[in-house]
């Protein structure tokens, strides 16, 4: 399974994952704190500016902004609509602001980089019995099992399909869980086995 | 079975069915209404794997959402996806599992006929109206909607969420019959 992640090299890429995380995470406070509209243009411009500034790395994302300008423009409308013409640029350009920050950082980050800043975060719940260094090894079965079952559920299909003529929609859901749950059984076996825990 | 191990590989693959269940397309009402199958699994989740490893299911599978991974229906990730006004929906979502796996676990489930009607019950609770009210708070406090007109938009999905609600008391059963040592609820 690929990521959204851009392998066209940009400015961004170069600077580290705990970084950009910490910088939006200010971003994202900072505009929701504030309803001043010279803020929100001042950072909306900025975010534009360095979001256009990566280029043709953005490419990955054309579907997903052109569902953010069909819902900033659905937003901005039902605020005309209601006569709050203020509230609508306030909240669509909240709206810019945070996403398009949250697609660069995506875009320009491995996972892998965002998994250890993630990893690193939840570090102080070792004090409460958890484990967060399981956390890539939970992300890596995740990713094995979606391509797994995703086949599973095709083959489950198809079978459908040469019994009745008929695609098996909602009808495969209950088989499916079934096959999942005996292999959830297997791999918990295997874990066990091998890492004895 | 050692049940550390059990956990990781249920937690792991339940956030794959999710996973899943987002690569499958949707399904549109004839009102027009779509609707996913990925909430679906946020009742599977809570009703099959109890509360504490439905939470942990959720969140690492919204861990991976956030880290950039499209795992969305639709092929979306990526951080940016906490901060539309659908965010709401998906912060619910771990929650819901929670309160789903909780309810499952409180009510009887001895046969498969009172696991099926539990299901159903705690899907509607956790899995309808506690990922609704999170939807709800998010739409009012990102999209700046009324109250009443976010509640208004989010009830246009409830049909499909009821819905979801019989299929999951109906996966419940079968599952039920199929796997009859499997403990719902945790």
């Amino acid at each position: 399974m690929g990521s959204l992640y851009s392998d066209h090299p940009t400015w961004l890429h170069g600077l580290p994952a705990g970084l950009k995380l910490l910088v939006l995470a200010l971003l994202g406070t900072g505009v929701f704190a504030t309803q001043d509209l010279t803020v929100l243009f001042t950072c909306t411009g900025a975010c534009v500016l360095t979001f256009a500034s990566l280029g043709r790395a953005t490419k990955p994302t054309q579907p997903l902004l052109i569902g953010l300008l069909i819902t900033s423009v659905l937003i901005g409308l039902f605020h005309l609509y209601m006569q709050q013409p203020w509230l609508g640029v306030v909240s669509v350009l909240r709206l810019l602001c945070t996403t398009l920050m949250g697609l660069a950082l995506t875009l320009t980050t491995r996972y892998t980089d965002l998994l250890a800043v993630l990893e690193w975060l939840l570090s102080p719940l070792r004090f409460f019995g958890a484990h967060p260094e399981r956390l890539s090894l939970q992300v890596a079965l995740m990713l094995r099992f979606t391509e797994h079952f995703f086949v599973v559920w095709r083959r489950l299909d198809d079978a459908h399909r040469l019994r009745t003529g008929k695609t098996g929609g909602f009808k495969i859901l209950a088989p499916l869980t079934i096959h999942m749950l005996v292999a959830a059984r297997r791999v918990a076996d295997t874990l066990h086995v091998r890492f004895q825990r | 079975m050692n049940t550390s191990s059990l956990s990781i590989a249920l937690v792991s693959l339940f956030a794959a069915l999710i996973a899943v269940l987002g690569l499958i397309p949707k399904i549109d009402l004839p009102l027009g209404v779509p609707i996913t199958m990925q909430t679906l699994g946020v009742m599977l989740a809570g009703c099959l794997l109890g509360p504490k490893r439905a939470l942990q299911a959720l969140a690492l599978f919204l861990a991976a959402v956030a880290i950039g991974l499209p795992l969305l229906s639709g092929g979306r990730g990526g951080i940016g996806m906490f901060f539309a006004p659908t965010s709401g929906y998906l912060i619910g979502w771990p929650v819901g599992a929670l309160v789903v796996g909780w309810i499952m676990h409180t009510l009887p489930s001895a046969t498969p006929r009172t696991a099926a009607i539990s299901a159903f019950i705690a899907s509607v609770i956790g899995g309808l109206l506690v990922v609704h009210v999170f939807g709800v708070i998010g739409l009012v406090n990102i999209a700046n909607l009324p109250w009443e007109k976010a509640i208004m938009g989010t009830l246009v999905f409830v049909p499909g969420d009821l819905i979801k609600c019989a299929l999951c008391a109906t996966v419940v059963h079968t599952i039920a019959r199929g796997l009859p040592d499997w403990r719902f609820g945790g």
